[in-house]
């Protein structure tokens, strides 16, 4: 068995709007492992973006237990889930979350100036070939480009963990592969622990584990025996 | 140079509109503090240099005639440092080339021919006049000036009835006479009076003054008892026809000098740091609402791992080149005004200099407030958002529930558009904030009102002093007190047409530990040309033996009509009376009391007697009653009131313009602050709201009201709170301003609120307007496209 990167135990995330509780996650237990790339499936509002959220320290859960490894992530200060993203994290999000008055390298260099052990912003870009476009500003790059730059960003520090939501979402089939292709390099060169959200169902094609959501809960969790390229993946 | 220190630069250039606008309203809080700090100081500093270096004196005394050998006594007083004995006259003079009388105050310098030793005239030019000579003077530099006299000149004085000419020696300033007022006058008026210094010899010969003085001037040493010395003094003097000693409080150049600073040091401490307090409000909210803009932003950079202290250093950085902007204008700005009104008010003051320290403290103060605010309110904003999870401060902000209130129903009943109903919801949904942006507008009326009031105020002083009260052209003033046979002798001068006499007693009153030294106006019954108004307009006749005083009167020594008040003659027989408060009267200018002339003489038991004339004059006849007059042995002086008025006009419309035209800019620089900021923050706010009106088929101008109409509604209603706040603004203002020497009263008609609300609303409105066109140019792809 290899090692578990995060654990869950009877994880529970509620969120009350006005007089009505809402489950968001319902008590769940998942082992994520080293150098794994993880596809999450579900529908929509069961609870997949929380998860990731609360893994990747950016939200906190209302009762259960998260474990990073051997650290405790329900109990960590905000100082430290503030320490531990800049040190094991990197993040995808679905719009990209470019700061606008950056260029695609200074977006990049956000990350890697307050990375212990981070690649060179160029070579990050590189690595999602987006090498040619390295001094424009978001608003002048189209939504696939910007999201390989978001990629860049996310992995120049050498993540351990790569965090992606719904990286493909806002994209079409031949920019999302692009996009896939580099969440899978940086997954087999590096081994970097990957989870990727997705509404897409093609994609599992291309992940070690599929894990299915619904309603808060994990519905299945199964594994693939062959894998396949983003490139060879059509939807 | 880190990616983070790039955005904080580029931000900072994609905010330059609104950081401009807000360090704007910043540097004017600055620029206020060190203006009025700077002035205030440079002219307390002077006065307090002039006045060591030419040793001022400390107490002052009028006889009618002591023999010299009085003065050694008075040296040996207990408590007096230094003594000198002086002749002071009033002449009439006849200038080359002014067909008007002018009036000089004559001062005996020493027998030595040395300066004296007291109030040392420093000389500006020429020299001092020979001891032995009979036809020399220095005069006064503003007087040589206003005149244009040069050294060498002459001019002639009527002398005890005899006409001298008088050649010029020299000019000198000195630190009795920096501010410079003519018996009788109110203003400074160089032209018209100038004080004469002339050889011992020579004024005594010329006035029987021979071996004796009518003027000392005392130094006190270290320690000594004014009080104790003024009546020792008043002892000695008292059998030589001495009016009664007194100090610098009641030296008159002294006391409108010190009275002046003293307003402006009120100025300084009481509404600048109000001014200043307000912009730095004004800026703490704006920076808060633009840094609360950044949420998303501050997510993303917890997100990726940026610690809050970083996060907090960034945008207290952004805030705090706006602060830094705004700081460096004011301190720019602010040093330059105050150098300029220091300037400026040493040149209406006569100080032969003007010294100008820097105070480093009030520049340092002021940028440490300016900054902690600006650094407080973005910290403040900053740290909400990053003390949120970073999965909660990225995703947009919950759509800001709407409630079915009453409020709702009553405006659905009116039927509104959907735009008017959008304007009304948010200022509903966001109380708070639109009474914050309402507050800061109504200070901006405020501030308008609390200054636009004063010229309303001097116009209404004006009116009443010179249309109301004083209705002669001109006062005669007599060599000295005649019988009311005089009034006669002036009728027969060319052009008369009206002559009223009146008598200037000066008095001490008393209301038991509070006491006033004035003097009372004795006028015949009805007379019309010298009255008095009350505060409805009402002219007020004094029936009976009582005595009228003015209102500052009767607030000072708590009196109201039909209370005792103790009378006691400071000149001739020197009697004490108890008389009745017949009533209370309106006067802006100094202190005054009034009686009839049947009370006064019943009660001094002597015939009526006068001390001026007031007359007026057939225009056409102009010519010859000047003429006429300069050789008429019975008269020291003329004052004009026409020429008063003038000068009056011209001095405090000057000061009342700077005033106005400043404190007009900073609401104007307040307003633009407030709604440009305001509307630029609705507009980020409110981005996709308006495009998706826009897609949906509105307009540009239906989707523009609703940005103008939520602004220019909060406006509106700032206005009445902006009203009330300017009334107790001005009011603060009118009683800092109140003094012995004059008080302001508050004038605030219907127009004076409108000038206020017209500039705010106008200047709200064509900022908003400025931001509007970013409507026009909205892109509603890339708006769609991105995320809040
Ligand atoms: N801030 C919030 N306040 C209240 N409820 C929330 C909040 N965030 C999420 N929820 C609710 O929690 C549930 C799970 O949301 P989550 O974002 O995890 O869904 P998801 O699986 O990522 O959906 P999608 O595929 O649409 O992104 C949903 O029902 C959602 O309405
Ligand atoms: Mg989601």
């Amino acid at each position: 068995m290899p090692e578990a990167v995060f654990h869950t135990e009877k994880l529970v995330k509620t969120y009350r709007t006005g007089g009505a509780e809402v489950h968001a996650l319902a008590g769940v237990d998942l082992d994520l492992y080293a150098s794994e790339l993880t596809v999450l499936l579900g529908p929509s509002g069961s609870g997949k973006s929380t998860l990731l959220n609360i893994l990747g320290g950016l939200d906190h859960a209302t009762s259960g237990k998260v474990m990073f490894r051997d650290l405790d992530l329900t109990v960590q200060s905000d100082r430290a889930l503030t320490r531990f993203r800049r040190d094991h994290v990197g993040f995808v999000f679905q719009f990209y979350n470019l700061v606008p008055s950056l260029t695609a390298r200074e977006n990049v260099q956000m990350v890697t100036d307050i990375a212990p052990n981070p690649m060179r912003a160029e070579e990050a870009l590189e690595r999602v070939g987006m090498s040619d476009r390295i001094d424009h500003f978001p608003a002048e790059l189209s939504g696939g480009q910007q999201q390989r730059v978001a990629i860049a960003r996310a992995i120049a520090k050498r993540p351990e963990v790569l965090l992606c939501d719904e990286p493909t979402g806002a994209l079409d089939s031949s920019t999302g592969v692009q996009v896939l292709e580099a969440i899978r390099e940086i997954n087999e060169d590096l081994g970097t622990t990957a989870i990727v959200i997705t509404h897409n169902a093609a994609i599992q094609a291309m992940a070690h584990r599929v894990v299915r959501f619904q309603d808060g809960n994990i519905a299945s969790v199964a594994t693939n025996d062959t894998r396949i390229a983003p490139s060879e993946i059509v939807w | 140079m880190h990616a983070l220190d790039k955005k904080l630069l580029r931000d900072f250039r994609r905010l330059w509109g609104q950081s401009l606008a807000i360090a704007l309203v910043l540097a004017c809080g600055v620029m206020i503090l060190l203006t009025a700090f700077g002035m205030y100081r440079a002219l307390d500093d002077t006065l307090a240099a002039f006045y060591e270096r030419n040793e001022f004196a400390d107490v002052w005394a009028m006889t009618e005639k002591a023999p010299r050998p009085l003065l050694s006594e008075i040296s040996a007083l207990p408590g007096v440092q230094t003594a000198e004995a002086r002749v002071q006259e009033y002449l009439m003079l006849d200038l080359p080339g002014r067909v008007k009388s002018a009036t000089g105050l004559a001062l005996s310098l020493p027998d030595t021919g040395a300066l004296p030793t007291l109030n040392v005239p420093l000389l500006r030019a020429g020299r001092l006049p020979d001891p032995q000579a009979s036809d020399e003077v220095m005069v006064n530099e503003p007087f040589a000036e206003a005149n244009g006299f040069e050294i060498g000149d002459t001019f002639e004085a009527l002398m005890s009835g005899q006409k001298r000419r008088l050649t010029i020696t020299g000019t000198a300033l000195s630190p009795e006479f920096v501010y410079a007022i003519g018996p009788g006058t109110l203003m400074p008026d160089d032209e018209s009076f100038g004080i004469l210094w002339m050889p011992q010899a020579m004024l005594a010969s010329a006035f029987d003054m021979s071996g004796a003085f009518n003027s000392v001037t005392l130094s006190l040493s270290r320690g000594a008892q004014e009080d104790q010395v003024i009546e020792a003094l008043d002892t000695l003097l008292e059998p030589y026809g001495g009016t009664g000693a007194h100090g610098r409080d009641e030296q008159a150049s002294n006391a409108f000098v010190t009275t002046e600073i003293k307003q402006l040091k009120n100025m300084a401490t009481i509404l600048p740091p109000v001014f200043f307090g307000i912009s730095a409000f004004l800026v703490n909210m704006v920076i808060g609402r633009i840094i609360a803009l950044e949420r998303a932003e501050i997510g993303l950079l917890k997100a990726l791992g940026y610690t809050d202290l970083h996060i907090a250093a960034h945008y207290v950085l952004l805030a705090g080149l706006t602060a830094v902007l705004g700081v460096v204008i004011g301190w720019v700005t602010g040093g330059l005004s105050a150098r300029w009104m220091a300037g400026e008010y040493a040149q209406y003051f006569k100080f032969p200099y003007l010294i100008f320290n820097v105070s480093y403290d009030a520049y340092a103060i002021s940028g440490f407030l300016a900054l902690l605010t600006a650094a407080v309110g973005a910290l403040r904003s900053a740290m909400g958002a990053a003390a949120l999870p970073p999965a909660v401060a990225m995703s947009p902000p919950a759509p800001p529930r709407f409630k079915r209130s009453l409020l709702d129903r009553a405006l659905s009943a009116l039927r509104l558009s959907q735009p008017s109903m959008m304007i009304w919801r948010s200022l509903f949904r966001w109380p708070l904030r639109a009474a914050f942006s309402a507050i800061g507008l109504s200070l901006a009326v405020a501030i308008m009102i609390s200054v636009g009031f004063f010229s309303y105020s001097i116009n209404s002083i004006a009116d009443i002093a010179f249309n109301q009260s004083n209705r002669e052209d001109i006062v005669l003033l007599f060599t000295k007190e005649r019988s009311l046979s005089a009034l006669e002798d002036v009728r027969a001068l060319p052009g008369v047409m009206e002559v009223e006499g009146e008598l200037f007693t000066p008095v001490t009153l008393r209301n038991g530990p509070l006491e006033k030294q004035l003097s009372i106006t004795t006028r015949g019954a009805g007379a019309t040309l010298a009255r008095s108004i009350n505060e409805t307009g009402r002219v007020v006749e004094i029936d009976g033996p009582g005595l009228l005083i003015t209102t500052r009167v009767a607030e000072v020594l708590r009196l109201a009509p039909g209370d005792p008040v103790e009378v006691e003659f400071m000149s001739g027989r020197r009697e004490t009376y108890t008389l009745t408060v017949a009533g209370v009267t309106e006067q802006f200018f100094g202190l005054g009391a009034f009686m009839t002339r049947e009370a006064m003489s019943h009660l001094t038991r002597s015939a009526p007697q006068i001390s001026v004339a007031n007359v007026t004059l057939d225009p056409k006849e102009d010519d010859a009653f000047n003429r006429a007059i300069k050789d008429t042995p019975l008269i020291s002086g003329a004052v004009r009131v026409t020429d008063m008025k003038a000068s009056f006009d011209a001095t405090v419309e000057e000061n009342i313009s700077i005033m106005n035209g400043l404190f007009s800019v900073v609401a104007i620089l307040i307003t633009v602050g407030l709604t440009y900021n305001s509307a630029r923050i609705q507009l980020s706010e409110r981005a996709r709201e308006l495009a998706s009106l826009r897609i949906l088929g509105f307009s540009n101008w239906e989707v523009s009201y609703i940005l103008i109409g939520e602004i220019m509604l909060i406006a509106v209603l700032a206005q009445p709170l902006g009203w009330l706040i300017g009334y107790g603004l001005g009011h603060l203002m009118a009683a800092s301003f109140a003094s012995d020497l004059y008080t302001i009263p508050m004038v605030l008609p219907p127009a004076a609120y409108a000038t206020a609300s017209v500039v705010v609303l106008g200047t709200a409105l064509a900022s908003v307007l400025l931001v509007r066109q970013r409507i026009d140019r909205l892109d509603l792809v890339s708006v769609m496209k991105t995320r809040e």
